[in-house]
């Protein structure tokens, strides 16, 4: 009896590894390209050391920070208030998008605040959390919560509503209740829409973490990077700058890992 | 009035219901002090300082300001992005040259780059306009890539068989089905201009409404604060709709402008 | 014998809110309908698109409510979907995020069976499905015809007194909707159950039930019962048999004027 095909999930072995580290080195070369042509230019004096310092003194800058662990320090401060901000906000949301999707009670009441919300630069907020929470960490934790909080909400919502009917229904013919429907059913459904939410708030949080700290800080990242250029010390600066750039885009980066591990049951489009 | 849209439209009544209920729930709170006036202003109150900012002016002048810088970052870089888009989707060299530097500045905090651009030019308008024209580049030139390296090829074909030459090709066949992506790029990146803008307002004080609103902030004038943020919201539904009339009208022709 | 039925509805209709440009009424999907199906009996429900034999068989699934008349089973009035009526779909409905065999097992898990015997049951109605070594398969790796066999599997796995089935070989190619016809009635001969069938295919209905109910165009009533008196054998010799070819002309000569009806609106 035919068994029909079955397509491969993922194909791994160890010779698709090396390929993939040379295609993955060769794709990336531009990048080197521009490291070099950054060199080039600062050695070449067309523009002042000062406001392109080189590599290798940035490097350096970079060291001494970690050593004196003034970067770890308000690293950690920085990116523990992004986490509590964005992980209230994943779970709040999704509770909230998925609600509105199956009670029409839930979606009365929060729609037109999303709807309100949604256009709203959360940034803009910031004087506003100033005046209601003053410098501290309280302040930069709602700013970024509320700023994750609405494509988390979005996402969650029209996946759920986007959740093929029949699934739903099979489901209850096999027996599940409402709650077990909404919990085994929706989210996992939902997910994909999800996490494409999620991916979007991370990015915000990283930018509202910055933002903030730039404006109302006593530490932090974004707090360091103002000091520094303050004082003048241009090479440090850059350097926390392109460390913050390059903690959001690794932070992207593994997310995106993640979204693929978690949903490779989904079709190879 | 068929069911359907009764239903419909008593949805949206109840919706706004709601919101009028919020409203009001607010004014009755502050005024009555339940709670601190300082923190939630009642809604009459930052209207009537709407009001009187209008009459003066000054609302006028600090969104015009902001609004002029968030026009001149973005356009500056759609004249920059959509170009490089169409050909990094055409030319196979530029593609492997630039996309790596778009796909891993896409994800960067845009913003933490401020203090650089500061430095390098100077404390009013410039740095914020290429402040501006930095984080509206990246979502322009990956909307335009995407949107010219994935129109059908059935019409480019049939062109390209009927004789049509290149330039040809690009003004008249890439160009107008590649359109709705690029919109849609351009759509999406005004509103993160304009978010920029605001921001780096604050950051840098001064003129604008996010000046005035880290002003009104640093004075403890909450009052002034709603005001801002009513004034930014206006202002962002009414970029957002000048841009879906402006989609509407460009796109005719396109199926999604068909009355269903 | 006397409470020895599968199914019995009496006056059932059903009208759909009226979409935008429609009258107020809605649209009547059903109008009066009475109908009985035996125990174990494979039933086909046939006839053009829109006559409401897909609203017929939700009724009976309990995922839409009865507004008039009434739907009972030997359990009793049916109020709610559950597992004594399970339903296989067209588009398969299979839950993409699981595994086959996590989806063959999820009905028994809402009965609270002990994990053990969940993967068991589960495991043998795999293998009677004939899918037996695509147990960690993921639906999107899977053919149209395995994926209807994995969704044939988690219904029977819980073993429903009924079996609703609505189209469920429509998406399929033809050669493997033969394929499937022939494999659901070795499967129904094993285990028997009650099936109400829908379906627009003649030879399909003639082929695999007991007793086929014509309904007419919108709005859905059913005009004609036959008993295709085939015997319970059924395979590929069946379908040269001399009274299967002239029951197939008999049906389609009735379906067809209720076809054409259909393609021009309905009454």
């Amino acid at each position: 009896m035919a068994a029909g095909d079955m397509r491969p999930v993922a194909a791994v072995d160890g010779r698709g590894s090396l390929l993939a580290v040379v295609a993955l080195c060769v794709r990336y070369l531009p990048v080197l390209i521009m490291l070099a042509v950054w060199e080039l230019v600062g050695r070449s004096g067309l523009v002042s050391q000062q406001m392109l310092p080189g590599i290798g003194a940035i490097a350096a800058a970079f060291l001494d920070l970690l050593q004196s662990g003034e970067l770890v320090v308000n690293a950690w401060r920085s990116l523990s208030r992004a986490a509590t901000g964005l992980g209230l906000a994943v779970l709040v949301g999704m509770t909230v998008g998925l609600l509105m999707a199956t009670r029409p009670l839930v979606r009365t009441l929060i729609n037109p605040l999303v709807r309100i919300l949604y256009p709203m630069p959360k940034s803009a907020l910031i004087p506003l959390v100033m005046i209601w929470f003053g410098l501290g960490d309280v302040s930069k934790i709602f700013l970024i919560f509320l700023g994750c909080l609405l494509p988390v909400i979005v996402s969650a919502y029209n996946g759920a509503r986007g959740v093929n009917p029949f699934i739903v229904w099979s489901a209850t013919s096999l027996g599940a209740s409402k709650e077990q429907v909404l919990r085994e059913i929706i989210l996992p459904a939902a997910l994909p829409d999800i996490l494409a939410g999620c991916r979007t708030a991370l990015a915000f949080s990283f930018i509202l973490m910055v933002s903030s700290e730039f404006v109302i800080a006593k530490d932090g990242l974004g707090f360091l990077i103002g000091s520094l250029g303050d004082g003048g010390n241009y090479p440090a600066m850059f350097a926390v700058i392109l460390t913050v750039a390059g903690t959001g885009f690794v932070a992207d980066r593994l997310f995106g890992s993640f979204v693929s591990h978690r949903l490779r049951w989904k079709e190879q489009a | 009035m068929s069911p359907l849209s009764l239903i419909r439209h008593r949805d949206r009544l109840l919706q706004a219901l709601v919101l009028v209920g919020l409203v009001s729930v607010w004014e009755l709170s502050s005024r009555a002090g339940w709670v601190h006036p300082f923190l939630l202003p009642p809604p009459s109150d930052v209207l009537a300082r709407l009001f009187a900012d209008m009459q003066s002016g000054v609302v006028f002048v600090d969104l015009g300001l902001t609004l002029y810088r968030a026009v001149t970052g973005f356009v500056i870089a759609a004249v920059l992005a959509v170009p490089l888009g169409i050909m990094m989707a055409r030319r196979r060299g530029v593609q492997w040259f630039f996309d790596p530097l778009i796909s891993i500045g896409f994800p960067m905090p845009k913003i933490a780059f401020v203090p650089i651009f500061i430095l390098w030019f100077d404390i009013y308008d410039t740095s914020k306009v290429i402040m501006i024209t930095f984080s509206c580049f990246f979502p322009i030139v990956t909307a335009t890539y995407s949107g010219t390296s994935h129109i059908d090829k059935w019409p480019l074909w049939s062109a390209r068989s009927l004789g049509a030459s290149e330039s040809q090709l690009l003004r008249e066949i890439i160009l107008p089905l590649a359109s709705p992506a690029i919109l849609t790029g351009l759509q999406i990146a005004l509103p993160v201009g304009m978010i920029t803008t605001i921001v780096t307002e604050m950051l840098m004080g001064g003129s604008g409404v996010g000046g005035a609103m880290i002003a009104a902030g640093r004075f403890a004038d909450s009052v002034g604060v709603f005001a801002g943020i009513i004034e930014i919201a206006m202002l962002g539904m009414v970029v957002i709709r000048a841009l879906d009339w402006l989609r509407a009208r460009l796109l005719v022709w396109h199926p999604e402008n068909r009355a269903h | 014998m006397t409470a020895d039925f599968g199914i019995k509805i009496e006056g059932v209709s059903h009208a759909y809110r009226g979409a935008q440009g429609q009258n107020a009424v809605g649209t009547l999907a059903l109008k009066q309908t009475d109908l009985l199906i035996h125990h174990h009996e494979f039933h086909a429900l046939l006839g053009p698109s829109g006559c409401g034999k897909s609203t017929l068989l939700y009724l009976i699934g309990g995922f839409i409510p009865v507004q008039t008349g009434s739907i009972s089973t030997q359990k009793g009035p049916v109020t709610a979907p559950g597992p004594d009526r399970s339903i296989v779909f067209q588009n398969f409905a299979l839950f993409p995020w699981k595994t086959v065999l996590e989806n063959v097992m999820y009905g028994l898990q809402k009965k609270g069976l002990p994990e053990a015997e969940c993967r068991d049951i589960a495991q043998a109605h795999i293998k009677l499905v004939q899918l037996s070594g695509f147990e960690q398969a993921y639906p999107s790796q899977l053919s149209g015809g395995m994926q209807q066999r994995a969704a044939i599997a988690r219904t029977l796995a819980v073993d429903p007194d009924i079996l609703l089935m609505d189209e469920p070989f429509g998406a399929l190619d033809a050669q493997t909707r033969r394929v499937m016809q022939e494999e659901l009635r070795m499967i129904w001969k094993r285990r028997p159950k009650t099936v109400v069938f829908v379906t627009h295919d003649v030879h399909e209905a003639v082929f695999l039930a007991d007793r086929i109910s014509i309904m007419s165009a919108r709005p859905g009533r059913i005009e004609h019962q036959i008993d295709t008196g085939l015997g319970p054998e059924r395979d590929e010799s069946t379908l040269t048999d001399r009274r299967f070819v002239e029951l197939g002309e008999q049906i389609w000569r009735l379906v067809r004027e209720q076809a054409v009806l259909a393609s021009r609106g309905g009454l």
